[in-house]
């Protein structure tokens, strides 16, 4: 038996040894003759919108189910942020684990920026309106406001007056009610980690939520 | 794990399974070598095991002893069913489903559902087509109204003789193409994530037999075997919005199925003959005898897929016309046997309803209504020839964790056909089994207590 272990032994170090040389030979012919540009990615921007994000977020970065966020037209520096917070897993929201998680494990910076690119440059949708109005207007003061004797932040310094968006601050405008009013539920049980989101929406009561919830999707 | 497929997992399912993020393992990758070779960092494996605790409600006979041995009413499934599964990319639009199952029940390792595909779509994805190769009718499909994915999908099947509970009991042949016994190439053109449209064509490739052709080894193996081809249509119109998803179908399949009957080729015939043996006159077809099976089937689904919570209300009917050979039947039947069918032409209908409940994604049940009629056919199913059935499963789910499932099943029959039972139905009375008398259909109700993981 052991004599036989030797003798495999052996023989996988030949193989290795032979593959290795093979492997050199072919990598010397191949300098010599290369003519594409190594492409760094697995797939352009194109080919994965088709086969992974459209599959959820629509071909154009409109989504039909609100569990999924509506992309077109988002912010460039927002969505290069979460790709990437998604690949560290530094965004530990249910869905975030679920879907995204597994989704952004590989992807370069350079598609992450690709993707990012082809998404904000998708036409925005516009909200599709409150059917309360009172409530709208309730959110609408404590969005542009906010509420400074109990240390709640005006929504505009990060999300723009008409929820556009800052930077990496996400644009909010046109975004699925459903989808928003999750996200604020999550920040505030801090199962999505985000210190100024979870400390606004922990200070605001349900009501206030609701009303702002409602205001943006008039956005 | 979630039961059924979202309007995602179909989409990534007709993409032909090649959604992938994965890095290349080698450098210097450009797009001519993409297209000639691919290799995967981390294959896509995954393992999938089910156990099973099933009661009876009352323990079967035990017809073959003349002392009967101790019948219990209770069997363990440990595994049921252990599967290791690759589903993923192979290539940039080749993907593959590849099944390798220990089943609990047969005692042996070997190839389950296959379904090899290659896709491609537009720039735009509006048009999404591809080519499948399988070897399970319906395994192909995306969604849960009809054939192999049918909805409740955790069954253990208990006891050899027939089963009822789960996939024992009689149904249409749509339903029962599978593994080692078809295999078959279809094209699907997927449209604006709505309109698909699929033909298919099935041949008998009957697994463990050395044999390509259709022969009395092979036909005893499976019950029987598919005469040439079998071609099945399928369309289907989804439409999605906001939580909600709705599917309405139809299929059909039509199938020259070679039943078992004896079927005894010249060469064998002459072998026979050589060796000094002789057959009955009458157990000799050659060609053998062909049915004739006419399947057409609507099927619907519709999904709620919620914020926190989940419901789906699925089901179809197919109506099976079964045209039996003349050869077999007893008007026409000229050998010196016994004739296997009673009518020249045979239907049979099936109705299933299923509705599912999922609370916070964590906590769930269903409830299914399956109801089987038929032409009455004596000498094909026996007793008073009826091949209905009604039942219905109940079912409370815990899933913990996304990829683990507790399962508490019970089972109520009010009709079970004559041989499909363990308690044959038409014998009441059990000679080997003393005191084993008035036999319902209820007697085959059935407890399971099951645990399903994929990892």
């Amino acid at each position: 038996m052991r004599k036989l272990a030797i003798t495999s032994l052996g023989m996988a170090t030949i193989a290795l040894g032979t593959i290795a040389l093979a492997a050199l030979a072919v990598r010397d012919a191949h300098s010599a003759t290369l003519i594409v540009p190594p492409d760094p990615s697995t797939m352009g921007t194109q080919a994965l919108v088709n086969n992974a994000c459209s599959k959820c977020h629509g071909q154009y970065g409109v989504s039909a189910s609100p569990l999924f966020p509506i992309l077109a037209g988002q912010l460039p520096g927002y969505i290069e942020a979460e790709l990437k917070l998604f690949r560290l897993r530094g965004r530990s929201d249910p869905r975030a684990r679920a879907f995204m998680w597994g989704i952004a494990r590989g992807l370069t910076d350079e598609q992450i920026k690709g993707v990012a690119q082809y998404f904000s440059t998708q036409p925005a949708v516009k909200g599709g309106g409150s059917s309360n109005p009172a409530l709208a207007d309730k959110g609408k003061l404590l969005y542009e406001n906010g509420a400074p004797d109990r240390d709640i932040e005006a929504c505009t310094v990060c999300h723009g007056h008409s929820g556009e968006g800052v930077n990496t601050q996400p644009r909010l405008a046109g975004q699925h009610r459903d989808y928003v009013a999750i996200q604020m539920s999550q920040y505030r049980g801090g199962l999505r980690e985000n210190k100024v989101m979870q400390h606004v929406t922990e200070k605001m009561t349900d009501d206030e939520l609701a009303a702002v919830v409602d205001y943006v999707a008039t956005l | 794990m979630p039961p059924e497929l979202t309007a995602f997992g179909r989409r990534f399912k007709l993409s032909g399974y090649t959604l992938t993020t994965r890095p290349p393992l080698v450098d210097d990758i450009d797009d001519h070598k993409k297209d000639t070779l691919f290799l995967t960092d981390l294959p896509g494996i995954a393992v999938l095991a089910q156990m099973g605790y099933d009661h009876y409600n009352r323990a079967p006979p035990d017809t073959g002893q003349p002392y009967p041995a101790h019948a219990q009413s209770d069997t363990f499934q440990f595994p049921d069913q252990f599967s290791l599964v690759y589903a993923g990319a192979v290539s940039d639009k080749v993907g593959a489903w590849l099944q390798l199952t220990y089943n609990g029940q047969a005692g042996s390792v070997g190839i389950d559902n296959i379904d090899i595909r290659y896709s491609d779509h537009t720039l735009d994805n509006k048009w999404v087509w591809g080519v499948t190769a399988n070897n399970y009718l319906t395994f192909q499909d995306v969604w849960n109204g009809i054939g192999s994915y049918t909805v409740p999908n955790f069954n253990t099947v208990t006891l050899s003789s027939g089963g009822v509970a789960g996939t024992g009991t009689s149904g249409p042949i749509l339903n029962a193409l599978g593994p080692g016994s078809v295999a078959g190439i279809g094209a699907y053109v997927f449209y604006n994530d709505s309109l698909y449209f699929e033909l298919s064509a099935y041949h008998s490739a009957v697994a463990g037999g050395n044999s390509p052709t259709i022969d009395s080894v092979s036909l005893a193996a499976n019950g029987g075997a598919v005469d040439r081809f079998a071609p099945y249509a399928r369309i289907a119109y989804e439409r999605d919005w906001g939580y909600h998803s709705a599917e309405i179908g139809g299929s059909a399949l039509y199938v020259n199925w070679v039943p078992s009957v004896g079927y005894i080729s010249a060469q064998q015939q002459a072998a026979a003959a050589l060796a000094g043996n002789t057959y009955t006159p009458g157990q000799t077809f050659n060609p053998g005898p062909i049915n004739r099976y006419t399947d057409v089937s609507v099927d619907w689904q519709y999904q709620y897929n919620g914020p926190y919570n989940i419901f789906s209300f699925l089901g179809h009917v197919t109506h099976e016309r079964q045209q039996n050979s003349d050869q077999l039947v007893a008007a026409t039947f000229t050998g010196a046997s016994t004739p296997i069918y009673t009518n020249p032409t045979d239907t049979l209908t099936q109705f299933l309803v299923t509705g599912e409940y999922f609370h916070n994604r964590h906590y769930g049940g269903l409830v299914s209504f399956t109801r089987t009629t038929g032409t009455s056919d004596p000498l094909a199913n026996g007793g008073n020839g009826s091949p209905a059935n009604q039942y219905e499963t109940f079912e409370l789910d815990y899933v913990p964790w996304l990829n683990v499932r507790f399962i508490l099943q019970y089972d109520a029959y009010q009709v079970v056909a004559n041989n499909q039972s363990p308690f044959n139905l038409s014998n009441a009375n059990f000679p080997n089994s003393p005191g084993f008398t008035n036999v319902k259909a209820s007697d085959n109700n059935t407890w399971v207590l099951g645990l399903w993981m994929d990892f």
